[in-house]
């Protein structure tokens, strides 16, 4: 029998790469997890049990080949490693940071549930692209052959450049419009640099200019360019604009001052922390926490974000308010325990009643207790009377989650149908929307959602958009 | 006369025809087994003595045969004797002639049609037309007398009208020239009745010197039926006799045997490729000998023969061209001479050197008793797989047959007593009156003719190719390209091929194969995946290729095969090689050898041309390799190398097969060799296709390239020459395994012969392309095939694919479907956590929507009739009763999984199964809580392990394993680090040493074995009903029959998908067919022999929904298995990793902290049943049935309702939906008594021991035996188990019971402590079977003048599996002595081969010479060998053992302490030599212990060795 070089799960613990004491790592906003050193990673994804069933591939919307690149991880084999992760995820790097790895692959691991501690999945993903990086594997797209077909994807988040990625490794010309000044979406300015840094995110963007991907940049669709203006230059069109308007709360004071959205306040911070940039509010105070009693309210993983830039830029206090229970939050239990760890306080079964002042100086919290489950086992949260208190506050930071904006009124087509949620109408599969040639993928589809599935969603449409045009084309020739 | 008559006899075959053509029956299916014998005077002097003992014989050997279900039609009988002149004679003058007593005269025996007089009066025209015409003079003909009243009805009503006709020689030519004469008469008038339609005649035989009685009565009735026997006058010098078993229920006469020259037990497994090679063969050997009549002669084997008729007929072609019966023989039947233990003489050699380049020897278990007229003689085939007792009495008789004592003789005056071994033969030449031993024959025959001199033509090229450096032929790009081409992933590459190259053998995996059949796929799958490798069971043993490597053979010859009969050198111009792998460079170096011309043909055909492309390109390459031959080429190459992007490549398995068959067709194969090139080729199993389909060598160029290609990358150490020995020796191993798992050793007997089954391939291609392969199921054609390979084509050359990861041993997301993925797995368990019959109804809808992956996922269920209240159907508790957990064994499950199993099941009412490895005899005592932890069903499988009286007594059912589902026809090995504590006690062997359990079972080599451990499994436990459990294959249904026959009550027919806990991946994939075929073709085939009512049917292999479980009954199946969903609902969740001993959720390991990991109880896998059985019940009530019994046989409920996929020309699924005639009355009644086994003499023991087994009284009893006298002691020790227990505290002697004669098989199986069985006399086969404690004694007669140690005084396959007890027998043992004991003590005085094979227990004291390959798998007990000639050494196999001298006391003393009491017991004259001079014998004796077991001994083996700490 040859070497079995995997399943040392039985006599091999979990570890995850080293974690920066809290105490260090609160006062930057650089990531908080080492690398693997390459000893380290062999050996976690030697621990991978090589199932008949891959629970972690199934459970990954990337389907990746899981089992087959910690083999290769395992044996040394990091160039294969890469090529074969390369080939079912866009950014496994990114995912190997983000994703939210124990409620999807690790989470479903099989180890892992038998009691094991589960592979540590997404940090040898990250670790084996972290590599192909550093020595100069990973290549511009060159494509075989150039066609003239035109895309132009609206929104240069994670759907739209993973979509961008696929169309131009086919040859197609690919415009990219965004809004911002910089390019990747929130993986740019909406999740904060200690959980992923920005390089890691510009070379990416670097890599798909080089390519031939044009970015049309600061360009808002429906004021600086028009929706069907887009349209005529293409022969398709995706809209990738994710969703942005944030959920609000509509209780007595909650337009005072000093109470701001998730959103600003995390791309101040940002800007400012990770670019280096000027930001107005930020210089004013207004999106900085620093010296200030912060309260967030949520308990996705929006609030787990605000809550850590709160501690980075200072904060006195930072407590986060959520009104169901750590068991049924819907932000990581890892990120939790990271904020816990930096000194965030979580207030469970906690929900803001209203502001008191202006500017703010508190939040009203009544109590909450876990009612019976509905249809969906989930536990809806009852009201506890008479426990109500008022939590300190000058900066209240409102992380409830985000709704679409209104892109038929924004942009004015009225042909574009959208569901009674506002998310625009499109194939699951093929993104295929009501007008044609126009596809929609991630979170404008789905509602808020995660980046991993943005990216699934914008490769999966990118093939629909090559096996559209192609048939077009095909039926042109005859 | 009977109630049937000819028409019954019309119906019948009517009724076969139409099966054959419509439903899943074929008759090439059927097989036979039997018991065989002869009877010579060596003096050639003929007697009434002779006469009288082969008949006395036929009457010893009834339990080898079968009975039909009206008690009394046998299957067949015969006896072949020498012409008695002076009787018929009489017969002559009784018609008022005068016979010519000057002339030869020869008789032929007849069978005419019986009620067709016309047909009768052409037939006589017929043969007297040809006698005639040949120059002969006819005396007249003779109506055979025959008493029908001993004839069963079936016999009767296809009884043939039975005549002699006799002729003289008016010619006055010579004896020789007569007899061959009378055989040209005899083919051509087979040939002209052929031609008048004639089909009911038949000529038993045509001679001037013997004659053959024979018919479908029971051996006993053979002389009763034909009263000349019985005749005073009816005298002969020989008798050879035989007793058939057939799978076979339609009576037919002419199949009954002798044959003209031979009378076989046993199976010729290579019969398809030795048919195929005759045909080839037959042309240059018609002419040569019989000139001008060669025409008249051919075919040599006549289209409808059995296998034994067909090797009868190239025998006698043999014979008649003036070979001499011995010579034939080792032509035919040769032993295994390449790699014996003990170097041949080189005469021998040569001899079988000569034999091997022109003839492919005829391969399978054979006891051979044959004649030509001068010689007698008895032989075996390489493998001795059929015992051969024989007796030189002192009257000057040879009487050797199947079984020792079948006639009674004087053992006071007996010359000797023996068995032949392996590829031996006795011969007696009556001419001279001579009898030549099995060396004194060889000598003879190997000194008369110089093959040495021929030989010496032979280029052995192993030498030459052994220094050839390797190089690739593609890398890089171009690589890429042509592996995607070819459809290689990255999991075949890393997976498959790694494995093989790193190891040299092949990659184990776990579980069942859960993906679609290639048929159903829309993933492109190489034209292997169609092929289903053949498999033996019951009817022939498959072979341990590992174990018992030096019968097997991979010898490829190469070049211009010559005559066979010619006896010169030119024969012998040809190339050897080792094996049919050739890697790139060698394929170089192997050209420059070639002394005629070579060919290439260029397997490709255009990209992009019309759908006719492969077809006509096909014919081309057809076309190019007959003219190549016809042109004088010697060696043809195909190759799909030319591949590029403008040729797509021909899948080379067509390629291959097209052009062997049309070759074979044009009877031009024999001069050309066939090399094929081929991309795809990467596995064992593609080999094994390829060679099958006719391919000589084979280069996988591709696969070698890829390996190359590592190495470039740094991924394999070494140089491509040495990745390519080792990825050679894993193929080797890997085609070794695969011949070996249909009992074929060697190779050259299996190329061309395409031992597989396809599934899926349109009819219409193989019979043109693959001719001679079933394919019931038709499917995928040339134009379909050609539409995929140019799928995989383009994306191969004409895009930038890189490799798929593939998907089709363990499942990814872009790879081929699997049955259990991630989501269907999650709502079965949650269903079975939480009861809830809600989502197991989202988990069944869910396994519905699953693309196709079954047979059964292209049918639908159709109502009987209006829907029914549900409230009105069977109970679900009623349903739940039907279901069974299949065996699954503690060793592959945890201790806790199995139990919880045992638990389950019998809470319901339903049955658990034990699996192989015992019980935990704790299981046998109810728990506190009431639960019963024993499982009801116990399996005996081939290891035996644990198998005790106590384990078959607490049972409800036995079940013999024949085959496992995921690995037909191979063994199993439980690794040493599995065996823990609890395991090595119910195993009774040792912690942490490994176990193996051989491929076949050591007690079942045939059918009428089979016959014989059910007969022993029912002496033993009185109650029980026994189970034969055989995986789905062709011929599955006539197997089947014959198990009936055999008295089995049950039948399981599992699918190829069953589970595993570990087998070589190819295993999983490509052994075995889908339970839906087996399952039908059992249906119908025993429906329409009526023996279905006999026997409850089960089926098992991926039945997942209730919805499974209604097509399962509508097709035939009464019960049903559930593995591997029992094992998901108990946590399993398909990790696949059962080999390893790591399964995470604790169901399949040993490991003490995963077991702690187990989640699973009782209550989900009865769960789990409630919801098959509801689901079951609301489906019934759906269609309007109030009971599963009212479908059950019901294919007609069921119709086709998808076709496949578009590519496909056909995908036929009715032959699986046909109703046998008269099916609908069948009963089925599970709970009928169990099909009874006559009383043997424990009937008469059980009863005079009354007081022994009432009071405990010690008692002694006393019989006289013969050979039929079967399984003696066992329900004795039965009764004792029950009384006192196992472990009990009786005597070892408190019931004595002494034979004398010669007792019959199984003496003394599963004898239990306190009895003793002393037999004076001999013994047959399998004496101390499962030995569990009691002792067995065989000593000769007082008054036999034998020396012990020279003569055979117990059979083969003794101890086979026993726990316990001791054994003392004074005399030799057969083969395979000791097989798998794993706790008795035993001494005997000499063994034949494979002793103490796969031993784990137990010491076995040897005082006389062994067989080879001693020791063979051993992994414990201990052997001591006396060996005072040094000789043993080279007989053992040396992989597992050490050996050494006697030197440390506790060894000493315990060898001495046995020979003591063997001399105790037996008086044995060997053990008094050895005691009286024990201080200088000790020294001649040879201490073997495994090597596994030197760490755990008590003792040192050596005394240094004692100095040292035993780690």
């Amino acid at each position: 029998m040859a070497k079995q070089p995997m399943l040392k799960f039985v006599n091999i613990d979990r570890h995850m790469p080293n974690k920066r004491d809290a105490n260090v790592r609160k006062h930057d906003f650089n990531e908080i997890y080492a690398e693997f050193t390459d000893e380290k990673a062999a050996e976690q994804a030697s621990r991978c049990s090589q199932c008949g069933v891959p629970y972690c591939q199934s459970h990954c919307p990337l389907h990746n080949n899981i089992p087959d690149w910690l083999r290769l991880t395992a044996t040394g084999r990091l160039k294969e490693a890469y090529d074969l992760s390369q080939a079912t995820n866009t950014f496994p790097e990114i995912c190997g940071r983000i994703c939210p790895q124990d409620r999807l692959c690790e989470g479903n691991c099989v180890i892992e549930k038998s009691g094991h501690g589960t592979v540590t999945i997404g940090s040898v993903e990250k670790y084996i692209t972290d590599t192909a990086w550093e020595k100069g594997w990973v290549k511009p797209i060159a494509p075989v052959q150039e066609q003239d077909k035109s895309v132009g994807i609206i929104g240069a988040g994670p759907g739209g450049l993973a979509a961008a990625d696929v169309l131009r490794r086919a040859g197609l010309q690919v415009t990219v419009y965004d809004r911002y000044d910089r390019a990747g979406g929130l993986l740019t300015y909406g999740i904060p640099g200690f959980k992923l840094e920005k390089d890691v995110v510009m070379r990416r963007v670097e890599q798909l200019e080089k390519g031939g991907v044009e970015f049309v940049m600061n360009c808002y669709v429906g004021e600086d360019l028009s929706f069907d203006s887009i349209r005529g230059k293409h022969d398709a069109v995706i809209i990738a604009t994710g969703v942005y308007k944030t959920r609000d709360l509509a209780d007595p004071g909650a337009g005072a001052e000093g109470i701001v959205r998730a959103i600003d306040y995390l791309t101040a911070s940002n800007k400012v922390s990770n670019f280096g940039d000027t930001v107005e509010e930020f210089e004013s105070g207004e999106l900085n926490a620093m010296d200030k009693k912060v309260v967030v309210i949520g308990g996705g993983d929006t609030a787990m974000d605000c809550v850590r830039t709160a501690i980075r830029q200072g904060a006195t206090s930072v407590k986060c308010l959520y009104r169901r229970d750590r068991a049924n939050m819907p932000g990581s239990q890892r990120e939790t325990q990271n904020a816990e760890e930096e000194g965030v306080v979580f207030e469970w079964l906690s929900a803001p009643k209203g502001f008191a002042g202006d500017p703010v100086i508190g939040v009203m919290v009544q109590k909450m207790r876990l009612g019976a489950p509905d249809a969906t086992g989930r536990q809806a949260p009852e009201i506890i009377g008479g426990a109500d208190y008022v939590e300190d506050a000058d900066l209240v930071i409102k992380a409830l989650g985000f709704e679409p904006e209104d892109l038929p009124k924004l942009w004015g087509t009225d042909g574009l149908e959208v569901t009674r949620w506002g998310t625009v109408k499109a194939d699951f599969e093929t993104g295929r929307t009501s007008l044609e040639n126009v596809y929609a993928i991630g979170d404008i589809v789905r509602g808020a959602s995660l980046v991993v599935w943005a990216i699934r969603d914008g490769r999966d449409c990118a093939d629909a958009v090559l096996k559209d045009l192609a048939s077009t084309a095909a039926v042109a020739a005859e | 006369m009977t109630k049937f008559d000819e028409n019954w006899a019309a119906a019948e075959v009517a009724k076969r025809k139409w099966m054959a053509e419509n439903g899943m029956y074929s008759e090439e299916d059927e097989k036979a087994n039997c018991g065989v014998g002869l009877v010579v005077s060596i003096d050639g002097k003929p007697s009434r003595k002779v006469v009288e003992n082969g008949i006395a014989a036929l009457k010893a050997i009834w339990h080898r045969g079968a009975v039909d279900a009206d008690g009394k039609t046998g299957d067949g009988a015969g006896i072949h004797v020498q012409i008695p002149v002076p009787f018929f004679y009489d017969q002559i003058k009784r018609t008022g002639h005068e016979p010519r007593q000057d002339q030869l005269m020869a008789v032929g025996q007849v069978f005419l049609p019986r009620t067709n007089f016309g047909a009768q009066e052409t037939c006589r025209t017929i043969v007297e037309t040809e006698v005639l015409r040949m120059g002969y003079y006819i005396y007249g003909w003779r109506h055979v007398p025959v008493e029908t009243e001993c004839l069963g009805e079936k016999a009767n009503a296809t009884r043939p009208e039975i005549e002699q006709i006799i002729i003289a020689n008016a010619k006055g030519v010579d004896e020789e020239t007569f007899e061959r004469e009378l055989y040209v008469i005899r083919r051509r008038i087979e040939k002209a009745a052929a031609a008048a339609g004639i089909v009911d005649l038949y000529i038993c035989s045509l001679s001037c010197r013997s004659i053959i009685y024979k018919g479908m009565m029971l051996a006993e009735q053979v002389a009763e039926f034909y009263p000349d026997l019985k005749d005073e006058r009816f005298e002969s010098a020989f008798a050879i006799y035989h007793q058939r078993y057939s799978t076979n229920t339609f009576p037919q006469w002419w199949l009954a045997q002798p044959f003209r020259m031979l009378a076989h037990n046993g199976e010729i497994n290579t019969i398809k490729g030795n048919t195929n090679w005759m045909k080839s063969h037959e042309i240059r050997m018609a002419s040569s000998a019989f000139g001008d009549l060669a025409e008249d002669i051919k075919p040599i084997i006549q289209s409808g023969s059995s296998d034994s008729a067909a090797l009868d007929s190239v025998f006698e072609v043999l014979v008649r061209a003036g070979r001499s019966a011995p010579m034939a023989k080792t032509m035919l039947i040769p032993e295994s001479w390449s790699k014996q233990a003990a170097e041949l003489p080189e005469a021998w050699r040569d001899m079988y050197s000569y034999c091997n380049s022109v003839m492919e020897p005829w391969d399978g278990p054979a006891a051979l008793a044959m004649t030509d007229g001068r010689w007698v003689c008895a032989g075996l085939d390489r493998n001795g797989l059929r015992p051969m007792r024989y007796v030189v009495t002192g009257d000057g008789l040879v009487i050797a047959g199947s079984e020792a004592g079948m006639v009674p003789i004087n053992e006071a005056t007996v010359k000797e007593k023996g068995a032949l071994g392996p590829g031996q033969m006795l011969a007696v030449d009556m001419k001279k009156g001579l009898l030549f031993h099995d060396t004194e024959i060889k000598d003879k025959l190997s000194n008369a003719l110089p093959f040495g001199e021929w030989v010496g033509h032979i280029n052995e090229l192993a030498e030459a190719l052994s220094k050839v450096t390797e190089k690739p032929l593609y890398s890089g790009e171009e690589l890429r390209r042509r592996q995607v081409a070819a459809g290689y992933t990255i999991e075949e590459l890393e997976q498959i091929l790694a494995p093989m190259v790193e190891d040299a053998k092949e990659t184990l995996a776990s579980m069942g194969d859960d993906t679609p059949s290639a048929v159903l796929s829309n993933k492109y799958r190489p034209l292997s995946h169609f092929f289903r490798q053949n498999f033996s069971q019951v009817t022939n043993p498959p072979i341990d290729s590992l174990r018992e490597y030096r019968v097997m053979s991979l010898k490829t010859r190469f070049g211009n095969l010559k005559n066979v009969l010619d006896e010169s050198g030119s024969q012998t111009e040809i190339l050897v090689m080792d094996s049919p792998f050739v890697g790139n460079a060698q394929w170089e170096e192997v050209k420059t050898h070639f002394n005629a011309d070579m060919v290439e043909i260029d397997c490709t055909f255009p990209a992009g041309a019309d759908q006719d492309a492969l077809r006509k390109n096909l014919e081309r390459i057809r076309a190019e390799a007959e003219d190549a031959v016809r042109s004088g080429a010697g060696h043809l190459l195909l190759t799909d190398q030319h591949q590029g992007a403008a040729k797509v490549a021909m899948p080379m398995i067509l390629a291959t097969s097209a052009i062997h068959s049309h070759l074979t067709r044009k009877g031009l194969r024999t001069f050309c060799s066939i090399t094929v090139r081929s991309a795809e080729c990467i596995d064992p199993h593609y080999f094994a296709v390829l060679v099958g389909s006719g391919a000589t060598i084979v280069n996988a160029y591709l696969a070698e390239d890829s390996l190359a290609d590592r190495i470039d990358r740094g991924l394999l150490d070494g140089s491509l020459t040495e990745a390519v020995a080792r990825y050679r020796e894993a193929i080797d191993q890997g085609l070794l395994k695969i011949m070996a798992k249909m009992g074929i050793s060697v190779i050259s007997s299996y190329r061309g012969a395409l031992n597989f089954e396809a599934v899926g391939l349109s009819r219409a291609m193989c019979a043109e392309y693959f001719p001679g392969m079933t394919s019931r199921i038709s499917g995928i054609g040339v134009s379909g095939i050609q539409k995929k390979v140019e799928e995989v084509h383009a994306r191969g050359f004409l895009s930038d694919s890189v490799l798929p990861v593939g998907g089709f041993y363990k499942l990814r997301k872009s790879g081929e479907t699997h049955a259990w993925e991630a989501q269907s797995m999650h709502l079965l368990q949650s269903a079975c956590d939480r009861a809830s019959f809600e989502i197991w109804k989202q988990y069944s809808a869910k396994m519905q929507s699953m693309p196709p992956i079954h047979l059964r996922d292209l049918l639908a269920i159709k109502p009987m009739g209006n829907s029914v209240p549900i409230e009105e159907v069977e109970s679900i508790t009623s349903i739940r009763k039907r279901f069974v957990t299949p065996g699954m064994s503690l060793g592959a499950l945890s201790p806790e999984a199995h139990k919880t199993l045992n638990v389950a099941m019998n809470r319901i009412g339903a049955k658990s199964d034990s699996g192989e490895g015992g019980e935990d005899p704790a299981h046998f005592v109810p728990e506190p809580n009431g639960d019963n932890p024993s499982a009801k069903i116990k399996q005996v499988a081939s290891g035996r392990f644990g198998v005790t009286a106590e384990y078959l007594n607490h049972c409800e059912e036995l079940e013999i394993k024949v085959a496992q589902g995921a690995k037909p026809g191979e063994g199993g090995q439980l690794p040493g680090m599995k065996v823990t504590d609890l395991i090595a006690r119910l195993r009774h062997s040792t912690k942490g040493v490994t176990l193996i359990s051989p491929p076949p079972h050591h007690d079942i080599y045939s059918i009428e074995d089979l016959a014989q451990l059910i007969y022993d499994l029912k002496q033993i436990n009185p109650t029980v009903k026994v189970t034969v459990k055989l995986v789905a294959s062709s011929g599955v249904g006539t197997i089947a029959a014959g198990v009936v026959k055999a008295k089995a009550d049950i039948i399981l027919i599992s699918g190829h998908n069953g589970g595993t806990g570990a087998s070589p991946a190819t295993s999983i994939k490509f052994a075995g067919l889908p339970w839906e075929m087996g399952l039908t073709e059992a249906h119908q085939v025993l429906a329409m022999n009526n023996l279905r009512e006999r026997v409850t049917l089960r089926t098992d292999g991926g039945l997942r929904t209730g919805r499974d479980i209604v097509m399962a009954a509508m097709l035939g199946a009464e019960e049903y298995g559930i593995g591997t969903a029992a094992l998901i609902a108990m946590g399993c969740i398909m990790v696949r990793q059962c080999q390893s001993n790591t399964c995470p959720v604790g169901v399949c390991t040993q490991d003490e902290s995963l077991r702690a990991k187990f989640t699973g109880n009782a209550d989900k896998v009865v769960n789990l049943i409630t919801f098959y059985a509801q689901e079951v019940r609301e489906i019934l009530a759906s269609i309007g049935a109030r009971s599963l019994d009212e479908v059950i046989g019901r294919a007609d409920l069921l119709s086709q309702v998808s076709r496949g996929s578009a590519h496909l020309d056909d995908l036929d699924l009715n032959p699986l939906l046909i109703t046998v005639d008269g099916a609908a009355d069948i009963n089925y009644d599970r709970n009928k008594a169990r099909n009874v086994v006559p009383d043997t003499l424990d009937a008469e023991i059980v009863r005079d021991a009354a007081r022994f087994l009432q009071d405990g009284e010690k008692m002694q009893l006393s019989y006289a035996v013969q050979n039929t006298h079967r399984t003696v002691g066992t329900r004795t020790s039965s009764h004792i188990v029950k009384r006192f227990g196992m472990r009990n505290a009786l005597q070892p002697n408190h019931l004595t019971v002494k034979l004398t004669g010669s007792v019959g098989q199984s003496l003394g199986a599963f004898s239990a402590p306190g009895l003793k069985i002393e037999v004076s006399g001999d013994a047959n086969d399998y004496v101390g079977k499962g030995l569990s404690g009691g002792t067995v004694v065989v000593r000769p007669p007082m008054a036999s003048p034998l020396v012990a140690a020279d003569n055979t005084i117990i059979g083969n396959t003794v101890l086979y599996g026993a726990t316990d007890g001791f054994l003392f027998a004074a005399g030799r043992a057969g083969e395979r002595f000791a097989v798998r004991n794993s706790g008795a003590s035993v001494v005997i005085e000499g063994c034949g081969s494979n002793g103490c094979e796969y031993m784990t227990g137990g010491v076995a004291v040897i005082l006389g010479s062994i067989g080879p390959n001693f020791g063979a798998g051993m992994t414990g007990g201990m052997a001591y060998l006396y060996d005072p000639e040094g000789k043993a050494a080279d007989m053992m196999n040396m992989e597992t053992l050490v050996t050494g001298p006697v030197t440390v006391d506790y060894w000493k003393e315990q060898l001495e302490t046995l020979i003591e009491r063997h001399l105790e017991e037996t008086g044995s004259r060997k053990a008094t030599e050895i005691m009286q001079h024990w201080d200088s014998e000790l020294a001649n004796f040879v201490q073997v212990c495994p090597k596994e077991m030197l760490i755990h001994i008590p003792h040192p083996l050596t005394l240094e060795q004692g100095a040292v700490p035993a780690e």
